[in-house]
């Protein structure tokens, strides 16, 4: 087990239309034992970070330590790490234990040794009825526990996975999550897990890494990222549905700060943010949980009126049209309401983000 | 295609398989007729008389022997050689980032689309200064020159079908660069290496010129060269000719059969596979 430091890391591709900046100015201290998600959009530059953390890439600049050891230059076989991949890569013409016991075939174990940690591993994700077929018999589940299987009995340092649960189907991706945040509570290695699915890096994580165009836009605790976003990109990112976000002004009216967007008037808390954008343009957002259906005459009340309401088991979200746009309202299954309906929105004061700008990385003021 | 269309197909493939298999039978059934029958008009479609004749002959007469081993020498060096050096060339060509690597992949085309008889010549004005002329190891190194581009070109899009990531595991289960490709690229490819291992083998057994030119030494003749001297200014065996061409084909033709299936798959895999 290792900690793992990441140290400016830059990476350019050079192509046919011109440089792409993959990875910009990367820097992450990882712990040793804690399981951390880089998450962000197609394009975000996570899994390439991830793949210069293994050695498959070369960084154009920037260093990465394993426990205070530079290892930038190392060949991926000399860095003690395992990878689980998207498609798992499980050696087709190998059998299960075949597939299990390459690395440390490679790594010149002795017979015995094999035999024992490939018993151990099978057993503990219970692939034991499989050891002598080819992975081509195996079911999407069953391939996904080799393929951890292969990366665990080597005992890495450290742990890289690369979307490993998208190529299973809903249910078995909500297993097979469960299954991999047990398995790190036993095996406490050092876990750096790639996910465009915000879901995966919210349950699985004790901190997630969020990115958007090769930089990192907030590192921090899910709940952190959750509850308070560092900007309009990781507000909109995290969380399903959406963050409704409206565009407006500030200003402060009789001391007090006040956000106006088309139709929409928001008397922002005393202790909201003290510098406010000097422009003037801001964007609020709120989730969906925070909006409340209130009386039509309640101060403040947003009239609106519903779109659209879907029930989503236990709970429905409500899309209702109000003067600059569309909100979504997030309440109990048993708060049923019709197309056309008119209602009035009511914002939770204490849980409103307000952003400088309105651009797509517009920084949170606090 | 739905099978009733196939079925309609049947007479056109019956055709074809009579254009093609008819000359081969001609040629095994010559080789088995007295050298009477075989003037004779008009000719017999199915021998009157059977007779080994020719056989014995082939093997008690001439050197039939000498050539056919000689032949099988040069085909299998040159083959094995190709294949490993034309595989090399080829996953570099289908993997690593180099610079013109689309520019070389067409020159390697145009190597293979050269006319031999450009470059018998040359050759063997280069093989004498290096003593590799009457050398089966030097007429092996000369057919290189089509085989290696043809390897190099089937097999790299074999190369590329085959998925990344599987490498990219094994260089991070503890495999070297040529580890990865021994342990787990090749043995994805093998359907590949047998269909071109076969091609560049045929390609060498029938190859006239480059053996008629490059030995001298009767001792060290090939098979096509070879048989040419059953043909004299007099008279021509054909009989003993057509044992010798049956004896030669039959190798192919079972190895064909062999690996029949490995053949359809590997042709079709390289383009596109999945």
């Amino acid at each position: 087990m290792a900690n793992v430091r990441i140290e400016r890391l830059h990476k350019e591709f050079r192509g046919a239309g011109g440089i792409v900046h993959a990875l910009a100015d990367l820097t992450l201290d990882i712990a040793d034992g804690e399981f951390i998600s880089l998450v962000g959009p197609s394009g975000c530059g996570k899994t390439t970070a991830l793949r210069i953390i293994a050695g498959l890439e070369t960084p154009t600049s920037g260093r990465i330590l394993f426990d205070g050891r530079d290892i930038t230059r190392l060949e991926p076989r000399d860095r003690n790490i395992a990878m689980v991949f998207q498609s798992y890569a499980l050696y087709p013409h190998m059998t299960v234990r075949q597939n299990l016991e390459y690395g440390l075939r490679k790594r010149g174990a002795p017979r015995d040794e094999r035999a024992r940690k490939v018993a151990a591993i099978a057993a503990m994700l219970r692939i034991e009825p499989m050891l002598d077929r080819r992975p081509l018999q195996l079911s999407g589940g069953q391939r996904q526990r080799v393929a951890l299987g292969r990366a665990l009995i080597r005992d890495p340092e450290v742990f890289l996975l690369d979307e490993p649960l998208s190529n299973l189907d809903a249910k078995l991706r909500v297993h097979m999550r469960a299954e991999l945040a047990a398995l790190h509570q036993k095996v406490r290695t050092t876990m750096v897990y790639v996910t465009h699915d915000q879901l995966e890096a919210m349950t699985l994580s004790d901190r997630i890494v969020v990115m958007n165009h090769g930089v990192m836009q907030q590192v921090g605790r899910p709940e952190e990222i959750y509850s308070r976003p560092a900007n309009r990109f990781v507000a909109e990112f995290i969380g399903t549905p959406s963050m409704n976000m409206i565009e407006g002004q500030v200003r402060t009216e009789a001391g007090r700060p006040l956000f106006t967007g088309p139709g929409i008037t928001v008397v922002l808390p005393r202790d909201a943010p003290q510098a406010l954008p000097s422009s003037g343009r801001a964007t609020l957002g709120i989730r969906p949980e925070h909006v409340s259906l209130v009386a039509p005459d309640a101060p403040g009340a947003i009239p609106a009126r519903v779109t659209v309401s879907e029930l989503a088991g236990p709970e429905r979200f409500h899309f209702v049209a109000v003067e600059g746009g569309s909100i979504i309202v997030r309440t109990p299954a048993a708060t049923v309401l019709h197309p056309g309906e008119t209602v009035a929105l009511g914002f939770d004061p204490d849980r409103l983000h307000l952003f400088d700008g309105t651009g797509e990385d517009a920084p949170a003021l606090r | 295609m739905p099978p009733r269309n196939a079925a309609r197909l049947y007479p056109l493939v019956l055709l074809l398989l009579a254009f093609v298999a008819f000359p081969l039978y001609w040629m095994a059934s010559t080789s088995l007729k007295p050298q009477t029958e075989v003037f004779r008009v008009p000719p017999t479609f199915v021998p009157e008389t059977w007779t080994l004749r020719h056989y014995v002959e082939l093997f008690w007469l001439t050197d039939f022997g000498l050539l056919f081993v000689n032949s099988l020498k040069v085909c299998l060096v040159s083959t094995g050689l190709a294949l490993v050096v034309g595989s090399l060339g080829a996953y570099a060509l289908a993997r690593f980032r180099v610079r013109g690597k689309e520019a070389y992949g067409r020159l390697v085309l145009l190597a293979y689309m050269f006319p031999g008889a450009l470059l018998v010549i040359p050759l063997l004005l280069l093989f004498r200064q290096l003593g590799l002329t009457n050398s089966h190891l030097g007429l092996s190194l000369a057919y290189l020159t089509f085989a290696v581009p043809f390897v190099m070109w089937v097999m790299r899009d074999f190369f590329a079908s085959v998925p990344v990531d599987l490498e990219e595991a094994a260089l991070i289960d503890g495999a070297s660069r040529l580890g990865a490709l021994w342990d787990v690229v090749l043995p994805q490819a093998v359907p590949g290496l047998i269909a071109t291992g076969i091609f560049a083998f045929l390609f060498a057994w029938n190859e006239y010129l480059f053996a008629l030119i490059l030995i001298s030494d009767e001792s060290l003749r090939t098979l096509p060269p070879g048989m040419m001297r059953f043909v004299s200014t007099t008279d021509t065996n054909w009989g003993l000719i057509m044992a010798a061409s049956t004896l030669a084909t039959l190798p192919m033709a079972l190895a064909f059969g062999l690996i029949q299936r490995y053949l359809v798959t590997g042709l079709g895999a390289g383009g596109v596979k999945g």
